[in-house]
C-alpha cells in the first residue's frame, strides 16, 4: 500500500478521531491528534496499517506547548503523529503498552523536557546523571548552559 | 539463590562505557537492566547554537565509525529544507563513500564478533583486509575516520580515473576474501557452535521492540531503508536487501557477511555508471521554515534525524536517534535466559556504539550484605577523604638516585 491509499485510509477511517492529516513530503504523512486520541490512533496505525516501527520520539518546545511526535514507519511510508501538551502541565500518556520498544524514548524525554510520561512501566532517568539537580530540563529552550569561570590554581 | 553482578560502565569485555546491572541464578541472567549516559555530550542543545554548514561538522563527530552516516542523514534533510536538487555527481559520491564505510564497518564488526568468539586468528585476517578500505578511504576524502565529504548540494572532493582504478582493482581481493568468511561463518564448526543458538531474538520480539539493522534482520524481518524509503541514489542501484531466519548472532554474522558482498557489488556499479558533470552545487545560507524527517541506513540500522528549521541559519531542532539506542531494548532481551559468558558476544552482535549516560554507584558490604546506593559527587568525596587519612608511602620514600 502507497502513501496516498494510507492516506485515504486515514482520512476516510479515523477522520473523527484525527485533527489533520496531510502529505508533508513523498511517502510522509503528518497527521495531528488530541492527547486523549493518541492511544487509539496509534493502535490502529499499528494493527491496521502495519506501522509497527516506532522509529524515535521527538520532542519540540514551541513556547506555550510541547510538540511531541511520534515518528512511525511501516515498509512503504512514515507517519509523523504529533500531539501538543500545554507547558504548564506537561503530560502525555505512555504508549508502552502499544509499542513496548518506546520506552527508552519515553525516558528521554522526561530527562530531557520534564514531560510526565503516565503509566511509564520505568520512570527512572536514563540519561542524566544522579546528581543532576531536579527541575533543570536541558532541551528547553529556556534552559541555557553558562560556562562556570575557568579558574587556575596558583594562577593569576 | 539469586545474585546481582555490575558490569561495567570500565570493563575490559566492553569498548564503550556502558554499565549492566544483572540478576544471576548461578550462570544464568535473570534480569538485565541498563545505564546509558556515561559519554553523552549534549549534541542536540549544541546544535541548535551552530549554522547549519557548523552542523555537518558536529554531525559527523556524533560517531567515529558511521560518520558519514550522521552527516549524510543531515545534510540530506537540510536539502529538503532549502528546496536543493544536488549535483547527481555529488549524489553518486556520496553513496559511493557510505557503501565504503559500511565495508569497513562490516569488517571491524566481523573482527570484535571473532575475537569475542575466542577466533583471534579470524580478527586478524578481517581487520588486515579493513586496512585496503580504510586506505582507499583516506586516499579518496583524506581522512581515515572523519571523511568530511558532505556539503549542502553535494560533495566537497571529487574523484578521478586512478583512483576509480585503484577501488576497482581492491574490490577483487576484499570480494575473495569475504566469500571465504563466509565459508568459514556457514561451516567451520567451532566458529559455528560457539554463535549458533546464542541471544535469541524471535521475529515478533524484534518487531515489538523496534530493533533495526542486521540485529532486526536476522530474524527475518526485511527491513532496510534503502529499499523502503530509498534516498541519494539507491532507487538506481540494483541489490538485495540480506536477512537470516536463525534468530541468534550466527544469524547476525551472516547477515554482516553477505551485506558486504552486496555492497561490493554496489561499489562496482556506482563506479562504473558514475555520471559526469559537477560534484555540487551552491547552497543557500538560510532556511525557510519548516520540518524534515531524514532516514538513513547506517552500518548498524536506521538512523533517524529530524530537523524543524525556523528562517534563520540555525535550526530549530535537532534530533538524532543512533541505531545503537533502538537496539537496547531487544539487547536486554535476548540477555535474559542467556549465560553469563555470552554477554560479550550478544553485546558485540548488536554493534553497540555507545553514546549515552547515568552516574550511579551501588555498594554491597560483603560482610553485612548491605547496600548502600552513592551519588558520583559522594563517591569523589569519599575518594578524597580516604587519600587524605592515608599515609602515602610515596611521600617519605627517598628516591634512590
Amino acid at each position: 500500500m502507497n502513501s496516498e491509499a494510507i492516506f485515504e485510509k486515514i482520512n476516510g477511517e479515523i477522520k473523527d478521531k484525527i485533527l489533520e492529516a496531510a502529505i508533508a513530503a513523498p511517502r510522509r504523512i503528518s497527521v495531528k491528534v488530541e492527547r486523549g486520541q493518541l492511544l487509539s490512533v496509534l493502535a490502529y496505525l499499528k494493527d491496521q496499517l502495519q506501522f509497527t516501527h516506532l522509529a524515535t520520539i521527538s520532542g519540540v518546545d514551541l513556547g506555550e506547548n510541547f510538540e511531541v511526535i511520534y515518528h512511525l514507519s511501516n515498509d512503504t511510508t512514515t507517519i509523523l503523529l504529533r500531539i501538543l501538551t500545554p507547558r504548564a502541565e506537561p503530560k502525555i500518556p505512555s504508549v508502552c503498552q502499544v509499542i513496548p520498544g518506546a520506552i527508552l524514548y519515553e525516558r528521554e524525554l522526561q530527562d530531557m523536557f520534564g514531560l510526565l510520561v503516565e503509566n511509564i512501566p520505568d520512570p527512572r532517568r536514563l540519561l542524566l546523571c544522579d546528581d543532576w539537580p531536579q527541575g533543570q530540563y536541558p532541551l528547553r529552550k529556556d534552559w541555557k548552559f553558562d560556562r562556570p569561570a575557568e579558574i587556575i590554581p596558583g594562577g593569576k | 539463590m539469586e545474585f546481582k553482578v555490575s558490569l561495567g560502565p570500565q570493563h575490559p569485555a566492553l569498548h564503550e562505557a556502558l554499565s549492566l546491572r544483572m540478576t544471576l541464578e548461578g550462570e544464568i541472567i535473570r534480569d538485565a537492566d541498563l545505564k546509558l549516559g556515561y559519554s553523552h555530550r549534549g549534541i542536540e542543545k549544541l546544535a541548535e547554537e551552530r549554522t547549519f554548514t557548523q552542523n555537518i561538522y558536529l554531525t559527523e563527530r556524533i560517531c567515529g565509525i558511521c560518520s558519514h552516516s550522521h552527516t549524510t542523514c543531515f545534510v540530506q534533510g537540510v536539502e529538503q529544507l532549502m528546496e536543493l536538487i544536488p549535483a547527481r555527481r555529488g549524489l553518486y559520491i556520496r553513496t559511493l563513500i557510505a557503501e565504503l564505510e559500511r565495508v569497513h564497518s562490516h569488517l571491524l564488526w566481523l573482527g570484535v564478533a571473532g575475537q569475542e568468539a575466542g577466533f583471534e586468528s579470524f580478527f586478524m585476517y578481517t581487520w588486515r583486509d579493513r586496512e585496503v578500505v580504510m586506505d582507499i578511504l583516506d586516499w579518496i576524502t583524506g581522512n581515515r575516520v572523519h571523511y568530511a565529504m558532505n556539503t549542502f548540494g553535494g560533495v566537497r572532493r571529487d574523484i578521478d580515473e586512478l583512483q576509480k582504478k585503484k577501488i576497482l582493482d581492491s574490490l577483487d581481493l576484499l570480494t575473495k576474501r569475504t566469500e571465504y568468511y563466509l565459508s568459514i561463518g556457514a561451516n567451520e564448526p567451532t566458529f559455528v557452535n560457539r554463535l549458533a543458538g546464542v541471544g535469541k531474538l524471535s521475529r515478533e520480539d524484534a518487531i515489538a521492540l523496534c530493533a533495526v539493522g542486521p540485529t532486526l534482520r536476522a530474524s527475518g524481518v526485511p527491513m532496510d531503508v534503502r529499499k523502503d524509503d530509498p534516498y541519494a541514489v539507491y532507487n538506481e542501484i540494483p541489490f538485495e536487501v540480506c536477512t537470516a531466519d536463525s534468530c541468534d548472532v550466527l544469524g547476525r554474522t551472516v547477515v554482516r557477511v553477505k551485506e558486504l558482498i552486496q555492497s561490493y557489488k554496489m561499489i562496482e556499479f556506482l563506479l562504473k555508471n558514475l555520471p559526469d558533470g559537477p560534484f555540487k552545487v551552491k547552497a543557500p545560507r538560510k532556511v525557510k521554515p519548516n520540518e524534515v524527517y531524514s532516514r538513513y541506513e547506517a552500518p548498524r540500522g536506521e538512523n533517524v534525524h529530524y530537523i524543524k528549521s525556523n528562517g534563520s541559519d540555525k535550526p530549530e531542532r535537532l534530533k538524532v536517534r543512533a541505531p545503537t539506542l533502538a537496539n537496547y531494548p531487544a539487547t536486554i532481551k535476548m540477555l535474559k535466559n542467556g549465560f553469563i559468558a555470552d554477554i560479550p558476544l550478544i553485546f558485540a552482535a548488536i554493534d553497540p556504539c555507545i553514546c549515552c549516560a547515568e552516574r550511579l554507584v551501588q555498594l554491597d558490604n560483603p560482610g553485612s550484605g548491605e547496600s548502600k546506593v552513592l551519588s558520583f559527587s559522594q563517591l569523589r568525596t569519599m575518594a578524597n577523604d580516604h587519600y587524605k587519612k592515608v599515609n602515602l608511602m610515596k611521600k617519605e620514600a627517598v628516591w634512590p638516585f
